[in-house]
């Protein structure tokens, strides 16, 4: 038993540390500055979650600040403001994972119905743009534009008949997530459609011949072959897009609202930031609870959509 | 490629009875891929031509703008170079930009390469870069080990963390691992050394992944803002472009409601938002093959 384990060994794995070391160092040392980086960027914060269970002051450090046990956790479920904002990211995170994420799907089968390849690459190419463009320009922009008087306001104005006014200064159930939702679409639809561009490139054309002697059309086409064929891709993207809804993508909320519309803006991750560097007084460890708080529910839904994606028979790691 | 041929071919050849219900889907998905670019696209050329615009008369106006208004004049972009935090912010972006992306790419391909090669760390490495992946410390600890670093309020600050990430080193793993073995034997054998392996063999073949990783620092790091806010926050002579003009557009919204506004002020604020995305604008059509075809392999590896 032990020399056939002996024999499955190879390379590495069968040398001892002294000869590696030895022959590889180094290999070894080019390790080295990845595990500084690492340990500094990387697992130092993750002990530092610590503050979290203190009332953790810069004078007195880790090992001076007493210890408080759940009493933030305590603030944050016991105030207003944190159970808003968690309301707030589940509802624009669900928006962001339903309709943003459809919004590229359907962009790239319109994309395939085009039969003109240069006027195809063209318009392929300036939905490429908002991607590249700053967070700070893109919002600035869309604060411009949704200002009162501004382009969009007036366009939704004149035509839909709505009333003239700051969007962004409306503190009303759905306005700041669907503009939020649909900014998200402007910047990624072009771009997002990539990978589901490349994937319909794949699909044999002979399924399409076949399909279309037997008299399809191309929208039946569109359905019956590349919607299909496609569809293991959507999944994979899918639970890629379930299981980074929570902690990614609010960042741009910052730039965007004010304190007269964090009832509906509000989201974990600008409580969190607001809480430590948003001027005045700063609460560390509030916002290191709020930040445990994101990071784990990150975790879980990173891990579930991996389980789910084994289950379709693509899993992330 | 070659399935890809034939059905470009034979759509090209084939002449398809077009119904009329056909021939409106059509129409409409033209008009609604159009439209889409369209929309892309619009809100930047606004801002262009609003840069060329006479200030008084942009204020004004109301809509968008499809051509300058007013006596057309490149006032805003003269206002730039009397402008000292503007150049300041600019020179600060482009030393960022260069240094993030020196050390972003160095770590990622250093560390691709250590973790291509067959030792013991591989495994161990690969679960610790995997556990970064699935759970962080969050903003407020990773500030406090900055903090008793000593990096806070320094350039340092800007340019290290995030410079690399999980993703980039196992992207570059990928690209050294795609390097015939036959290649690593034959440098050893010359009597080359895994440094020179490393940087003057394997990393040239490496470089069509390496340069989708160049490319992702740079816009990255181009665009960003919010480090800058945390960590440089009162500190205006290291601000980034960015924070320069999130500070010049926010301070604008309360100072046109002033009874006296400086038109030109209005002006440079469009310039300056021109000025920042030029770069990138201009260099998309290089990059854009590169960039999607990174992507896209990026995304088949999960």
């Amino acid at each position: 038993m032990a020399k056939k384990n002996a024999a499955v060994l190879t390379g590495s794995a069968r040398r001892s540390w002294k000869t590696e070391l030895k022959r590889d160092w180094v290999v070894y040392m080019l390790f080295v500055p990845i595990i500084v980086y690492e340990i500094i960027f990387h697992f130092l914060p993750m002990f530092g979650i610590v503050m979290a269970f203190q009332d953790y002051n810069v004078a007195d450090g880790y090992f001076g600040s007493p210890w408080v046990g759940l009493k933030h956790f305590a603030t944050l479920f016991g105030g207003e403001d944190f159970p808003q904002a968690i309301r707030n990211t589940v509802a624009i995170g669900l928006l962001k994972a339903t309709i943003g994420f459809i919004a590229p799907i359907i962009f790239a089968l319109m994309l395939s119905l085009i039969e003109n390849k240069k006027f195809k690459r063209f318009c392929q190419t300036l939905s490429y743009m908002p991607n590249f463009v700053a967070a700070v320009i893109v919002c600035s922009l869309f604060t411009q534009f949704l200002a009162k008087d501004g382009p969009l306001t007036m366009l939704l104005t004149n035509i839909f008949g709505l009333t003239n006014q700051n969007w962004f200064a409306n503190d009303q159930i759905p306005v700041f997530w669907l503009i939020y939702l649909f900014m998200g679409i402007w910047q990624s639809i072009g771009w997002g459609s990539i990978m589901y561009v490349a994937a319909i490139s794949q699909i044999s054309g002979d399924l399409h011949e076949a399909a279309a002697i037997d008299g399809a059309t191309r929208m039946q086409r569109m359905f019956k072959i590349t919607l299909p064929n496609i569809l293991p891709m959507i999944m994979m993207m899918f639970v890629i897009n379930i299981g980074t809804a929570f902690v990614a993508g609010y960042d741009n909320i910052l730039l965007l609202y004010m304190p007269s519309t964090y009832s509906v803006s509000d989201t974990v991750f600008t409580y969190t930031y607001r809480q430590a560097f948003g001027g005045g007084s700063s609460n560390y460890s509030l916002s290191a609870a709020s930040g445990l708080f994101q990071s784990v529910v990150g975790t879980v839904l990173l891990l579930l959509s991996n389980a789910l994606s084994r289950k379709t028979g693509s899993s992330l790691f | 490629m070659a399935k890809n041929r034939k059905k470009e071919e034979w759509e090209n050849n084939m002449v398809e009875t077009k119904t009329t219900a056909d021939i409106i889907v059509n129409i409409i998905v033209y008009v609604l891929v159009a439209l889409v670019a369209l929309c892309s696209v619009i809100p930047m050329w606004h801002v262009l031509m609003s840069s060329f615009s006479d200030g008084k008369t942009l204020l004004a106006h109301k809509g968008l703008v499809f051509w300058p208004v007013g006596q057309a004049n490149a006032e805003g972009y003269r206002l730039i170079f009397r402008n000292n935090s503007i150049l300041q912010g600019y020179f600060n972006t482009i030393v960022y930009t260069i240094s993030f992306t020196f050390f972003g790419f160095m770590l990622s391909a250093v560390t691709g390469y250590a973790l291509s090669r067959d030792t013991k760390l591989k495994k161990p490495m690969t679960m610790a870069l995997m556990l970064t992946m699935l759970f962080s410390g969050g903003m407020v600890p990773g500030y406090m080990v900055l903090r008793s670093l000593g990096m806070v309020g320094t350039i340092w600050a800007l340019v290290l963390p995030g410079c690399t990430n999980s993703m980039f080193c196992i992207m570059m793993m990928n690209a050294f691992n795609a390097i015939p073995k036959e290649m690593y034997e034959a440098s050893h054998i010359d009597g080359a050394g895994h440094l020179t392996t490393l940087f003057e063999i394997t990393l040239p073949q490496a470089m069509n992944m390496g340069s989708v990783i160049i490319l992702n620092l740079v816009i990255s790091q181009w665009n960003s803002w919010m480090q800058a806010s945390i960590y440089v926050p009162n500190k205006k002579a290291l601000w980034p472009l960015q924070l320069v003009i999130r500070q010049l557009t926010s301070e604008n919204a309360n100072f046109l409601n002033s009874s006296n506004p400086d038109y030109s002020r209005y002006l440079i604020q469009f310039a300056v938002i021109i000025a920042a995305i030029a770069p990138i604008i201009i260099m998309f059509p290089f990059f854009q093959d590169k960039m999607e075809k990174g992507m896209i392999q990026g995304g088949v590896k999960g």
